[in-house]
């Protein structure tokens, strides 16, 4: 097939995003080699790295961290130089990220492809709502997602299904929990617009994946397997033919004739390169690793816009103490009940919209630690304990960034890894615009707070939420954007990025589903040309 | 995911495997077509029911397939087999048959043009079906929407099984049943049971062993057979190796919902037969197939002392004894894979739903490993098979699925190689079964191998030249008697 060529494709990175590309592509008889930093390690294996581990609390502890493709929790590798101290969760091996995550899998609403033509704020995206529905279907199934139909997602169709929808979610919305459900209905549906988080943490079978039996241990492992992750299109890329190779650290791309780029070359561990040549090349290693990548090798980049643009959702939370009922946080999903009052709407021109949710971890361990740190002890210590566990919930919102290309990620040549190659370094600030919208959001935890007849014990800050987008921006204009629509580099017309960083206006959900979903775009528009 | 399987285990047992229960139809969530009007005062939603417990769709579906469109591929040691199109596609399914063409063809595996079916299509049980069942049956394949295109894959066999006539001969002994008819020695609901078990369930043709021409051996009837790599249990009255122990309530429930708790769960074959065909049948039928099931002679399986649901009781484990210690992450232990520790893999692997006591979950979801029939048993097989292809069924009362560890199925997230599956499979019946199975990588491949083909399979090439050569000397000696006769005779004269 590809006789000149080592490979018709080959994708760098096997998080959900590249394996994804990588699947569709030797699914559609295309040969693909798919490159992998890091090291492949089975779920038994991270389970036993968890359970040694004591920092349950460190949600990348069971994981490797390869001294020659390090990870956000390796000193020193991640650099800060601005306001706001950007430390976001990543994992390297094979399926990526997603092995720890709390698997909301949201699409966005029509109006987030249009945010500066309706509200002048941000970008607007080069294609609308209705040019990626097909694939959002599409990304659903194969992610195996389970989702309210009929619900309003977007807080301002209220009793309508919205946004419009292909086919119905492979599965149903899950039952709330007690927690959701006395939530729901302390807040009420006449001042709150809320819905289902959907999710690939799913409550029936689907697809050789077991139905979710409780652990709440989603953002560390999931100790069964119910939680999608990208090593299961990994899984399915090399099952359909695509060669994985892994512990393969891409350094090197090289540009030849016409502005193709004609080869990759990736690193072992032991530092022997290996150069691969293919007609196309997609880049999925991560949002800020696709742009180090590129800005090492000066590819795609004409535009000045890689690695620039970072969008997070960053976000505040409070710690809400119920009145006089328990909550009893910590059984079943990690995350259900979604309130939409402020995801879109004319203060769009003000200020950032939200997402707020109840998170439903296990609160016991970070309860048991106030207390002794005020001193408690015996059994005054366990009543604590046992109150305030039992009436604890988290409610934690995300809030919507304006692209800025000041807020940025650089190769760092100050710090090498074991192979020679940079950390990074990121300069960050939480805007004006973000600001306002956490203004709103903490009165609208003052209301319900108020409606749960319970009480605020503390407020929390802005945090990231590892939702890393804009730094590989799409655009309409080569001018001020790394890629098009289709995600091709504006500057070589046989590279691809595939990532949440392609993203250019954040809105405020989860956008995992969403880079799946431009992912498979991309794999189809390659498969017509090779 | 089991297709890949079965391609690769190549299924080394022939007629087990042809068996179109045992064959899932893959296609989680295939419909049946919506059922046209049903001007037959009920003939047609009756043959749609009986289709369904004589599981047609099962093998008649290629995965992803349309529904009855045939391309079904049974990969077999003497060579590939493929279903039909039984749709009524006049050109390319059965739109021409008579219902005389159809009868003959279910229940004698011979075509209108005399060609003759293999017995991957279960004709022998076929024989079974009452003539009004038939016309049913017919009535519904009438109306399934036809799909006009021939499967994309042919039938090829190898020598000899490919010579024109091969299964006549075959038939002539083995596939000589006529319709059911009713047992005086039953009554009416056994003689109900009777008459699914051995017609349109097909029962027999896992459930009894083979012989040599790979023929059930109706001298162990129901006596329990490997399919596929699976032990298909022995369902015989037997108190210790069949069903004997069982209460009608837990049959029932096997039946309907694919597991029993403190008995056993169905996977494999018998979870597709569950998922396609027996979750389908209405309560009196599940209740006459047990009531009948009562009635089958018992057969002790040799050996066997205590049933396999009887075996096992919780012990505490001590998770002190299990722990492998730590390691730093950036260090190689934290993601090496080389592990073949049973203990430590199993209470990595298994035990966030089996429990670290084999106990299961609370709700019973997740089976417990102490009283189950799949680890008390006195073959490892289902155990392995368990691990290797995960579990995919749908019963009654909703789905269960267990994932699969083979490097088989899956290459990345839950793998376990060969070793791996076979230290687990020696823990799991160390601690809460018979004692280890003492399995080492070797016999895990064997295993899903299904075992052997009989030897009269393997050798049925040199057996035909053998034969033809056989054939000629007696052709000969018998000339040469006749001319030595002759010539005394001559002589005599």
């Amino acid at each position: 097939m590809a006789q000149d060529f080592d490979a018709d494709v080959i994708v760098v990175g096997s998080g959900a995003v590249g394996s994804n590309a990588a699947y569709e592509l030797a699914r559609q008889g295309k040969s693909v080699i798919l490159l992998e930093a890091g090291p492949s390690v089975p779920r038994w294996k991270i389970l036993m790295n968890f359970r040694n581990s004591g920092r349950h609390y460190d949600h990348n502890d069971p994981y490797p961290n390869n001294p020659w493709a390090p990870t956000s929790y390796q000193p020193g590798y991640l650099q800060n130089t601005g306001s706001f101290e950007m430390m976001p969760g990543m994992l390297k091996l094979v399926g990526g990220t997603t092995w720890h995550w709390g698997g909301a899998t949201w699409r966005y609403i029509p109006n987030d492809f249009k945010l500066n033509s309706l509200y002048g704020k941000g970008r607007d995206w080069p294609i609308g709502y209705d040019d990626l529905e097909p694939y959002y279907t599409r990304a659903e199934y194969q992610l195996g997602i389970s989702g309210g139909d009929g619900e309003d997602q977007s807080g301002t169709h209220k009793g309508q299904a919205y946004p419009r929808r292909s086919k119905p979610y492979p599965i149903n919305a899950e039952k709330f929990t007690y927690n959701a459900q006395k939530m729901h209905d302390a807040l009420g549906t006449q001042d709150y617009a809320m819905c289902t988080e959907p999710t690939v943490r799913i409550h029936k079978p689907w697809d050789g994946r077991p139905a979710c039996e409780g652990n709440n241990n989603c953002d560390q492992v999931c100790p069964i397997g119910t939680l999608y992750n990208g090593s299961i299109h990994a899984d399915k890329a090399v099952r359909a033919g695509a060669r994985l190779i892994t512990e393969a650290v891409v350094t090197r791309i090289e540009v030849g004739d016409g502005k193709k780029v004609r080869s990759v070359s990736y690193m072992t561990p032991e530092g022997k390169e290996t150069k691969l040549t293919a007609k196309v090349f997609v880049l999925a290693a991560h949002s800020f690793e696709t742009a180090k990548l590129m800005m090492m090798n000066e590819v795609g980049n004409s535009s000045d816009m890689v690695g620039r643009n970072l969008m997070d959702h960053i976000g505040i939370g409070m710690d809400l103490m119920a009145g006089e009922d328990a909550m009893w946080s910590g059984r079943g999903p990690v995350q259900q009940l979604t309130i939409m009052n402020w995801r879109d709407g004319d203060f769009r021109k003000e200020h950032s919209a939200n997402k707020t949710a109840l998170a439903n971890g296990n609160p016991q361990i970070s309860l048991a630690e106030a207390a002794i740190n005020e001193g408690l002890m015996g059994k005054e210590l366990d009543a604590r304990i046992m109150r305030d566990s039992a009436r604890y919930q988290f409610v934690y919102s995300f809030l919507e960034m304006l692209p800025s290309p000041a807020n940025r990620i650089q190769p760092n040549p100050a710090w090498k890894d074991s192979l020679g190659n940079p950390g990074i370094k990121i300069h960050f600030d939480v805007d004006d615009y973000v600001k306002a919208g956490a203004v709103v959001a903490r009165e609208m935890y003052q209301d319900m707070a108020k409606r749960m007849g319970g009480t605020i014990a503390k407020i929390h800050g802005f945090e990231n939420h590892d939702h890393l987008m804009g730094t590989l921006i799409m655009g309409a204009d080569a001018k001020d954007s790394v890629v098009n629509h289709e995600g091709r580099s504006w500057d070589h017309d046989n590279l691809f990025v595939a990532s949440v960083g392609v993203i250019p206006a954040a809105g405020v959900v989860n956008p995992t589903l969403t880079a799946v979903a431009l992912a498979i775009r991309s794999a189809d528009v390659i498969a017509k040309e090779v | 995911m089991r297709l890949t399987r079965l391609k690769r285990a190549g299924f080394a047992a022939l007629v087990p495997a042809i068996v179109p229960v045992i064959v899932s139809v893959f296609a989680l969530g295939l419909a049946l077509p919506v059922l046209a009007q049903d001007a037959g005062g009920g003939l047609v939603s009756r043959g749609e029911y009986l289709a369904r417990a004589g599981d047609c769709a099962a093998c008649h579906t290629a995965r992803d397939g349309k529904p009855m469109a045939g391309g079904y591929v049974f990969s077999m040691p003497m060579g590939k087999i493929v279903s039909s199109n039984i749709t009524p596609s006049k050109r390319f399914g059965i739109g021409n048959w008579t219902e005389e063409q159809f009868a003959r063809a279910v229940r004698k595996g011979v075509r209108p043009d005399g060609s003759h079916l293999y017995p991957a299509m279960p004709y022998p049980s076929y024989a079974r079906i009452t003539d009004a069942d038939m016309k049913a049956l017919y009535a519904y394949f009438r109306q399934v929407k036809p799909v006009d295109a021939a499967p994309s894959v042919k039938t090829s066999l190898k020598f000899p099984f490919n010579l024109p006539g091969m299964m006549m001969g075959w038939d002539l002994i083995f596939a000589n049943s006529g319709p059911f008819k009713d047992d005086p020695k039953l009554d009416a609901q056994q003689n109900r049971g009777k008459y699914l078990v051995q017609g349109l369930a097909h029962c027999s043709t896992c459930h009894t062993p083979r012989n040599a021409f790979m023929a059930t051996d109706n001298g162990k009837y129901l006596a329990g057979a490997n399919v596929d790599g699976w032990e298909a249990p022995n369902l015989t009255s037997d108190k210790v190796s069949g069903l004997g122990g069982w209460s009608d309530a837990e049959i029932e429930s096997y039946l309907k919902n694919g597991h029993a708790k403190g008995k056993a769960q169905a996977g494999g074959p018998m979870a597709d037969a569950i998922t396609h065909s027996l979750h389908y049948l209405s309560d009196q039928d599940i209740a006459a197939i047990t009531a009948y099931l009562r009635t089958v002679p018992p057969i002790r399986t040799e050996g066997q002392s205590k049933p396999s649901w009887a075996v096992g009781k919780a012990q505490p484990v001590d998770w002190t004894k299990i722990e492998p210690g730590m390691v730093a992450a950036d260090k190689p232990g934290y993601r090496a894979t080389d592990n073949t520790d049973g203990a430590q893999l199993y209470n990595t692997a298994c035990a966030a739903c089996h429990g670290i006591n084999g106990q299961g979950s609370d709700d019973g979801h997740y089976p417990t490993l102490t009283n189950n029939s799949a680890v008390g048993a006195p073959k490892p097989n289902n155990v392995v098979m368990a691990i290797v292809d995960g579990i995919h069924r749908k019963g009654a009362d909703g789905m269960a699925v267990m994932p699969a560890f083979s490097a088989s199925n899956q290459v990345i997230h839950d793998t376990l190689s060969d070793a791996q599956i076979a230290s687990v499979a020696n823990y799991v019946t160390a601690t809460f079964g018979n004692g280890s199975a003492k399995l080492t990588a070797a016999d895990i491949p064997q295993i899903e191998a299904g075992g052997a083909a009989p030897w009269l399979i393997r050798n049925a090439a040199t057996l035909f030249w053998v034969g033809v050569a056989v054939a000629v000397i007696v052709i000969l000696l018998i000339i040469a008697a006749v001319v030595m006769s002759r010539r005394r005779k001559s002589a005599a004269v």
